[in-house]
């Protein structure tokens, strides 16, 4: 084994699992997970949709993870992976049904640098939803639905947990009462550069930027159009307006940074390899994914919405590895 | 009824003077191994272009001299800042690489896993790299043929190995390790791995990791990365790698692809590396292309912080005869191509490499626009000189050479040179970038 060294971190984990499993704030913090969870899934199952159980190891997995290395499996001796998000999967299940939602761990061994970010955890969930034949208009409805349903929720039937914790809830009267706001990846970059925040207009907003826009909004916002060069292949490109992809975040208000990401995706089989090319993957190891594409999958539209992210978001929790009961801060060896 | 008995071959025969008889005849016995050198030189040979080739005898680098003018303006101006004549020691030669500090306008090019350039030879080089101050590049497949060393026992063959040889004798606040990453690498996620690795996280910290996107290279542009494997080692490579069992014997070819590129993948590979990497630099290695200075534009818009250019006589590593001999443009002219669509005091960082080893070369490289040269088969023979010394010894005199040539041309910083200090003995080559040229 080799040293490792990790940066001082801001974030106060806890010393032993014992500790942190039977803390108050965590007890209240994983009730109001549950119900979070059992929200999702009554507005979900209203809405028509099938939950699938997510694949957890695959020949391939999610190349869009910004800088995050994936996690090698020995499987029978072929190179497998523990999923990063199973995007791959949710378009292939879209030919067993036309609805369909993963609650899905996912494993992402994420640059040191997140480790302080008070938002990234090596091992988290989604909720993972794709719809056929939809839209990103379709697919930021049901995003926004969601995420008012889950607050409404868990706000009106578990006050006791909030006011444990110190969450002011009057603060999502905004998020229950007002449509979310939408501006484009230009616009955010353009406003971040006049405050003197550098940001790379080519690429993802960074951890720091996204925060600060975070910070100014007082209900969830979404961002569409991220430019090619900051997301995987499978994000569908504007054919009207090249270099622009069709796919929106969701951000979280009071800083709280980025909850949800989500897309059209592209299907068609040429465009995917050389999507494919442009984000400088090999093509030869995604052969069961270019099979089905080459055999037709319906065009569609999903998201994935970071289950512990939300968590933080809804409780005001200070880290997102408080949302876990088995935390994995990225960098930092725990069980 | 028997079958009638064949007679010998009747070589030796026919005679074919003017024609290439003996070559033809190796081939007509060895079939399609003959593509290749002899797999018998695999492992102590560095390739590269055929010195014997017509090309290579007329290296246009090798035709350019560098002419010292009488009338030296720079001069006085250093000897005003000196208030004494200046010397040739008074040459600066620090400058920036690609993002990085370097103590020289010299880097360590990749060697690959090719054998020859072996686990300990790239460990030596590694080292006086660092001692040196200068970037050094670490090769595609160091990771998928070596490991990458992290949980491994045999630790040091790695390519964690090799950065750690590099930094534990780096000058501080110099250089920098660049990992390079072909098509195939990124099944193994190489940038991914040393991206989140806590080992790099002082090279990160420091601004000294780069990652270096390989187009293309050298010795064999349009192929990909070639070795020669055993059978065990082909055995676990199968899923990655073309494995070519052309040369018979137990010896295995094994093939990179050359990758699939258009200006849109170039543009948005680069891109995603940025988006992806944040904290660290962006390197393109480019081949020597008939098309090399517009993906040298390309690259640079997308943000690359350094280009690199490979000449055809350079490489380490394996390629088919035809490539050695007939296969893409000179060091030279890949220079010149560039130089003549960039602007004059374009800033964007070009590297170039091919046959460097002193200093008259590289100066004449850097007066073409190059910012800085990569010692690739020099490096490897310098260490497999003296392990510990002779990376130091060759680039020390390399460096003084350099002091003399541009103090010479009245100039006291490397990146002062350009290209009114060169004489073409051809005007063919000399409308597009200043160079003199005509009767001596």
């Amino acid at each position: 084994m080799t040293e490792t060294r990790i940066p001082e971190t801001e974030a106060r984990l806890p010393a032993s699992p014992r500790e942190h499993l039977t803390s108050p704030v965590t007890r209240s913090v994983l009730r109001i997970q549950h119900r979070m969870l059992t929200a999702a899934r009554e507005l979900l199952g209203a809405r028509g949709f099938i939950e699938l159980l997510p694949p957890v190891i695959g020949p391939v997995t999610d190349p869009g993870a910004r800088g995050a290395k994936q996690v090698d499996v020995d499987y029978y001796g072929h190179r497998y992976k523990l999923m990063t998000s199973a995007i791959l999967y949710k378009q292939a299940a879209l030919t067993s049904f036309d609805k369909i939602f993963f609650i899905a761990p996912n494993i992402r061994l994420e640059p040191l640098e997140t480790a302080s970010t008070s938002r990234h955890l090596a091992e988290f969930h989604q909720i993972d939803i794709e719809i056929a034949d939809a839209s990103r208009d379709d697919a930021m409805a049901i995003a926004e639905d969601l995420v008012r349903h889950v607050v409404q929720q868990v706000v009106a039937e578990l006050p006791h947990e909030f006011e444990a914790l110190g969450r002011d809830t009057s603060g999502f009267a905004e998020l229950i009462g007002t449509p979310f706001g939408r501006r484009t990846h230009a616009d955010a970059v353009a406003d971040l550069r006049a405050t003197g925040h550098d940001q790379n207009p080519d690429a993802e907003l960074d951890w720091v930027g996204e925060a600060k826009l975070s910070a100014k909004a007082s209900r969830p916002f979404f961002v569409t159009d991220y430019p090619k060069g900051s997301r995987g292949f499978y994000d569908r490109e504007d054919k009207d307006r090249p270099g622009m992809l069709r796919n929106f975040d969701l951000i979280a208000a009071e800083g709280y940074g980025e909850l949800c990401s989500g897309s059209e995706r592209e299907q068609d089989y040429a465009t995917i390899i050389s999507r494919m090319r442009e984000t400088a993957e090999n093509p030869a190891k995604y052969a069961w994914y270019l099979q089905m594409l080459k055999d037709g999958v319906p065009p569609s539209a999903g998201f994935g919405l970071g289950l512990e992210r939300f968590t933080r978001y809804v409780a005001g929790l200070d880290s997102v590895w408080q949302a876990s009961a088995f935390p994995k801060v990225p960098g930092i060896a725990s069980p | 009824m028997p079958l009638p008995v064949r007679s010998r071959p009747k070589e030796r025969i026919l005679y074919a003077e003017g024609f290439p008889e003996a070559a033809i005849r190796r081939r007509a016995r060895a079939g399609a191994a003959d593509a290749f050198p002899s797999p018998d030189d695999y492992g102590q040979v560095l390739f590269g272009a055929d010195p014997d080739c017509p090309a290579a005898a007329d290296d246009l680098l090798d035709r350019l001299r560098l002419v010292p003018p009488v009338f030296v303006p720079q001069r006085l101006a250093q000897l005003v800042e000196l208030a004494r004549e200046p010397m040739y020691r008074d040459v600066r030669l620090e400058t920036t690489i690609g993002g990085f500090r370097s103590a020289l306008p010299l880097y360590v090019s990749a060697f690959g896993s090719t054998e020859a350039a072996s686990v300990a030879l790239g460990l030596a080089a590694g080292r006086q790299a660092g001692r040196l101050g200068i970037p050094m590049v670490i090769g595609e497949n160091v990771m998928p043929v070596n490991s990458y060393g992290r949980l491994e026992a045999d630790a040091e063959r790695s390519l964690l190995g090799r950065i750690r040889a590099y930094q534990a004798e780096a000058l501080d606040g110099y250089g920098g390790i660049v990992v390079q990453q072909s098509t195939e690498d990124a099944d193994a996620e190489v940038w991914n791995l040393v991206y989140s690795d806590p080992n790099v996280l002082p090279l990160l910290e420091s601004g000294r990791l780069a990652f270096e996107l390989k187009v293309g290279q050298g010795a064999k542009p349009g192929l990909g990365g070639m070795t020669l494997v055993g059978a065990e080692a082909a055995e676990r490579l199968a899923d990655a790698y073309l494995l070519d069992p052309v040369l018979g014997g137990d010896r295995v070819l094994r093939s990179s692809s050359p990758g699939t590129f258009t200006e849109e993948i170039l543009r948005q590979q680069i891109r995603l590396m940025r988006n992806n990497y944040p904290r660290a630099k962006v390197w393109v290695k480019l081949p020597p292309a008939r098309d090399v200075s517009t993906a040298a534009q390309v690259a640079w818009a997308a943000g690359a912080d350094a280009v690199s250019v490979d000449g055809a006589e350079a490489g380490t590593g394996w390629a088919p005869r035809a490539f050695l001999r007939h296969v893409g443009l000179p060091l030279g002219e890949c220079l010149l191509r560039i130089g003549h669509d960039r602007a004059p005091s374009d800033p964007s960082c070009l590297l170039a490499s091919g046959r460097m080893w002193e200093g008259a070369r590289v100066a004449k490289c850097l007066a073409l626009g190059a910012n800085a040269a990569g010692l690739g088969r020099a490096a490897l023979l310098a260490v497999d000189t003296d392990p510990d010394h002779g990376l130091v010894n060759l680039v020390e005199c390399l460096a003084l050479e350099l002091q003399f040539l541009v103090s010479a041309l009245g100039k006291y910083h490397v990146q002062a040179l350009d290209p009114e200090d060169l004489w073409s003995p051809t005007p063919a080559s000399s409308w597009a970038t200043g160079i003199g040229s005509g009767p001596a």
